[in-house]
């Protein structure tokens, strides 16, 4: 789905939620994914040129890892000069700094970020239904 | 006694405390918006205490978590105690896990355990039982 | 074909769930007052199915106040510190009071060294006494029966 303007983050939210609901997943684990996307999606609104992305969710089960779900959350925008910096824990600090990618990585099982300073942004996430 | 505030959160006056009733995703701009009508209606009818009512909310991230924090510190400045009141345990795991500290917010299983906090602490604050040093 | 399949596996989903509640049982000792014991070591898994059964039990039972005996739990260090302080914020939130008990010195140490922020925690040596501190919370006192025989006795004098 697209990501255009700060209604955006709702609707990716409560879409996601729906799809891991569907797959079966928990409360919690609702919960989390729902929370994990609308930080992304929130990236996306603030930082990207014209708060313009995209939201891609994909129900990737298999055989062997079982019932999972990955998020590709993308945008052409100025890009992430540090990627270890944004991931350093300095997230609770106060409102406005930071990306909240720590905190987001601790509600997924795996988290992948490519970007480069010009060329935009792309976080995939990943979790998997215990 | 009808509903208070521009927001699409329902606020409501019962004695001297203001109840906001969350019932929906909240986007951020209704977010903030909630948080101006407090601010606002706090300091119009000289409030003592805020009740949020979050029984129904499935999803807290970082952002309504941090304006909650701030809700809380704002209203006490103007003189309101705020109490945070049916935080879900999927919301309250995602929380904690998210590191959000949630200093300072007080919070209550259910609105009627809030409600007596709150007549407590209101009526605690009145008769100037705290004690200094 | 499928049949038998998915009967086995939902028979293997309601063992893990049966064992679950078994490891981690949430026992109400009274009205208001929850009590965990966590026995044997705490990894993230355990932890995370500890917080969630705990906190539903909060809410099924509107309790105000959680014991959480970690005596039969052998080491404590960062990580497992981190779980329990996980759970007394989790708790918390919910608008619960967590005392831990069945701390042992050599804990208590461990978790002053850690340098974690310990200033939600309340804590007790033993479950009775963890006991005596949750029923004051509540406002609730034990008397022994003598003494309720007796002021009957001289109130019927």
């Amino acid at each position: 789905m697209e990501v255009v303007g700060e209604e955006s983050i709702v609707a990716a939210r409560q879409r996601a939620r729906e799809m891991v609901r569907s797959l079966g997943f928990g409360m919690l684990d609702q919960s989390r994914i729902a929370t994990a996307v609308s930080e992304l999606t929130r990236n996306i609104v603030r930082y990207a040129t014209d708060g313009r992305g995209e939201v891609v969710i994909r129900d990737i089960s298999s055989d062997d890892r079982g019932i999972g779900i990955e998020i590709v959350v993308s945008d052409s925008g100025p890009g992430i000069e540090d990627i270890s910096l944004a991931m350093r824990d300095g997230f609770t600090s106060g409102p406005g700094l930071g990306l909240g990618l720590p905190g987001t990585r601790r509600l997924v099982d795996e988290m992948e970020i490519n970007s480069a300073l010009g060329r935009g942004t792309v976080v995939t996430i990943r979790k998997w239904r215990r | 006694m009808g509903r208070l505030g521009v927001s699409r959160v329902p606020i409501v006056r019962v004695e001297d405390t203001l109840i906001a009733t969350v019932l929906e995703d909240l986007s951020d701009r209704d977010a903030l918006l909630l948080q101006e009508d407090l601010g606002r209606l706090i300091e119009r009818t000289g409030a003592a205490g805020v009740l949020l009512d979050l029984t129904v909310v499935e999803i807290v991230d970082s952002f309504l978590g941090r304006l909650i924090t701030d809700i809380t510190a704002a209203s006490r400045l103007l003189g309101a105690e705020t109490i945070v009141v049916g935080i879900q345990p999927a919301v309250a795991v995602t929380l904690v896990e998210l590191g959000l500290e949630f200093k300072g917010v007080r919070t209550a299983l259910t609105p009627e355990k809030g409600r007596r906090l709150l007549r407590q602490s209101i009526a605690e604050s009145r008769t100037g039982k705290y004690r200094r040093g | 074909m499928s049949g038998a399949h998915d009967r086995h596996q939902s028979m293997i989903d309601q063992q893990r769930m049966t064992i679950t509640e078994l490891q981690t049982p949430v026992i109400q000792v009274w009205k208001g007052i929850l009590a965990l014991p966590i026995v044997g070591s705490l990894d993230t898994a355990r932890a995370q199915e500890m917080n969630e059964a705990l906190l539903e039990k909060i809410v099924q039972t509107e309790s105000d106040i959680v014991i959480l005996d970690i005596t039969g739990v052998p080491v404590v260090d960062t990580a497992v510190a981190k779980h329990l302080l996980e759970t007394v914020s989790a708790a918390r939130l919910l608008g619960a009071e967590v005392l831990i008990v069945g701390l042992s010195t050599r804990t208590a140490l461990t978790l002053v060294q850690l340098g974690l922020d310990l200033s939600h925690v309340t804590t007790r040596t033993t479950m009775a006494r963890g006991l005596e501190l949750a029923f004051d919370r509540l406002g609730l006192e034990v008397v022994p029966k003598r003494a309720a025989a007796a002021s009957e006795w001289a109130g019927s004098a």
